[in-house]
């Protein structure tokens, strides 16, 4: 477990850097983490399209989306999601987005 | 929760039962048979396994010595089945701490020090007997025990509901089409009579679902009939790791049972190490029956493909130096060694051994039900040290492996050790290396 802290407010990570407590995520600890855990020194509005999507997805079922309804919803392609985040969508663009560990091989 | 009323991940809230803890012990004593008492008297302490132990070799902790953990099953050995007075302490709270901590998170049932014990102890499955019982008293570490549960609940183990299965099989096979420009390609779900029956892991689907067009690519260049179920496409049992043959049990049988109802004759299984080792080989523990249901490896039917003539390959089209990492489960505890090497021989040009490799390779870290839990994450990328050196050797830019958990792994060790390579799987060489007339 670690803490990061932004704009006074103290986060916790869990131990693979995903947060311990979903419901603290805002734009800015999506700004944080996506530095911290992609390199992405800035969020572009295709970054935003995957990473709303998937909060959104998450707050209404409580559940990761499949890439495919990333790739529809977003009409970007597969490939363009691993290249916005490099470590796909589960450690990557669900990292972001502030949402638990997915089960399984992840 | 456990049995106990407690969330596993909060050990210091534990409540010692010592009832609850002599049943475990009695549970742990019908695991029991001659192979493994025999272990707990064979070892000699000569301590050669401590080196062949990539726990160990990291971290140098006596703890992570292979003798030791054994010592300690051995411990759970002797308080099974010596006499137990009621009301007295079998098992103190530090006992089952040290116990979670190393028979769950100091091992990756990887088998390296099995093959290197001078007096051919089953290091590794005892540790999984241990590990039942852990499970008996509901210690399974977070990620691992809910994985687990969601394929027990769900049918797999990233709980994909039926109809996003449908839908992804729909969209892969639309992209395929167009990749092929043949409208009638088609990646089949529930055909009655189909010879194969092909299983996937779930993060293909959820995912990584590039491996699923590549199969499907090689499928089609090679004619087979092939089908999904709709039901029963999940190649993982993570009950190999938690140690419950139960569990285990029964998620093999639904791939038996989809075999069967869809009148297949074989179950091919995707690139993953502990299903084939449970799939192929753990299932006839687990439901004491006879090989009368073929399981093979998609690695055993490419090989099959290209020396048949069913498939071409041109190694031109994989130009990049290509290494590969053998998953433990597949390769030393599954014995398929050579398959992916004369697979990659015909798909790639430059193709380059790490060292060591075949059955004296070192796992990848994220074995043994690792990658699921967090509680050990900083351990797991530690260890993975070693194959992280491993690959920066070969200085090759691609790592193949057949395993989608070990890619997992090897996505992280990449990031983490900045080894600027890319990580694929062997289906996706061959089907970019595909010749087609």
């Amino acid at each position: 477990m670690r803490e990061i802290e932004i704009k006074g407010k103290k986060i916790k990570l869990n131990e693979e850097g995903f947060l311990v407590n979903p419901e603290e995520w805002d734009e800015e600890v999506a700004r944080e983490l996506a530095q911290l855990e992609e390199g992405i020194t800035e969020l572009t509005e295709d970054h935003w399209a995957v990473i709303n999507y998937i909060r959104n997805y998450y707050l209404e079922k409580n559940l990761a989306p499949m890439v495919r309804k990333i790739c529809q919803t977003t009409g970007f392609p597969l490939k363009y999601i691993f290249e916005l985040f490099p470590s796909g969508p589960a450690k990557g663009a669900c990292k972001v987005a502030g949402l638990p560990k997915p089960d399984g091989c992840v | 929760m456990n049995q106990l009323g407690i969330k596993s991940e909060e050990s210091s809230a534990f409540e010692f039962d010592q009832e609850k803890i002599n049943q475990a012990l009695d549970f742990f004593r019908s695991k029991l048979d001659s192979e493994l008492v025999t272990a707990f008297s064979t070892c000699v302490h000569c301590g050669l396994c401590a080196e062949t132990c990539h726990y160990y070799l990291v971290d140098r902790e006596p703890r992570s010595t292979p003798a030791y953990k054994l010592s300690l099953v051995k411990k759970l050995f002797q308080r099974a089945t010596s006499s137990r007075e009621n009301g007295q302490e079998v098992l103190s709270r530090a006992e089952i701490e040290e116990l979670v901590d190393v028979i769950f998170g100091r091992c990756s049932l990887c088998g390296r020090c099995f093959l290197n014990c001078t007096m051919g102890i089953n290091i590794t499955r005892a540790i999984r007997v241990a590990r039942g019982m852990l499970a008996y008293l509901g210690l399974v570490p977070d990620g691992l025990a809910s994985t687990v549960q969601t394929a027990v609940a769900k049918g797999n183990n990233m709980g994909i509901a039926k109809e996003d299965w449908l839908e992804t099989v729909e969209w892969l096979e639309e992209e395929l089409r167009a990749e092929l420009n043949d409208p009638e390609v088609r990646l089949p779900v529930d055909e009655k009579g189909a010879r194969v029956l092909y299983t996937i892991n779930p993060r293909e689907a959820m995912f990584f679902p590039m491996s699923i067009t590549a199969a499907g690519k090689i499928f089609y260049a090679a004619g087979e009939k092939w089908t999904f179920s709709s039901e029963n496409f999940d190649v993982t049992n993570y009950g190999l790791y938690s140690g419950e043959d139960d569990i285990a049990g029964e998620l093999s049988a639904r791939l038996i049972r989809a075999k069967e109802q869809l009148g297949c004759e074989e179950i091919i299984l995707a690139e993953c190490g502990h299903g084939y080792n449970s799939n192929r080989w753990e299932v006839f523990d687990w439901l004491r029956q006879q090989q009368s249901h073929p399981v093979r490896s998609i690695l055993e039917l490419i090989v099959e493909y290209i020396q048949k003539g069913k498939i071409k390959l041109d190694p031109g089209r994989n130009s990049e130096p290509v290494t590969l990492h053998d998953p433990c489960n597949l390769v030393r505890l599954g014995g398929l060694i050579e398959e992916q090497r004369y697979i990659l021989q015909r798909a790639v040009a430059d193709f380059r051994e790490m060292s060591p490799n075949r059955e004296k390779n070192f796992c990848c870290g994220g074995g043994g039900g690792q990658l699921a839990m967090t509680r050990f994450a900083e351990r797991r990328l530690k260890v993975g040290q070693i194959k992280a050196d491993q690959i920066r050797q070969t200085k090759a830019t691609i790592v193949a492996t057949p395993c989608h958990n070990c890619i997992d792994q090897l996505m992280e060790l990449n990031k983490h050790y900045q080894l600027k390579v890319k990580i694929k799987t062997i289906t996706e060489l061959v089907a970019e290396a595909l010749v087609f007339d």
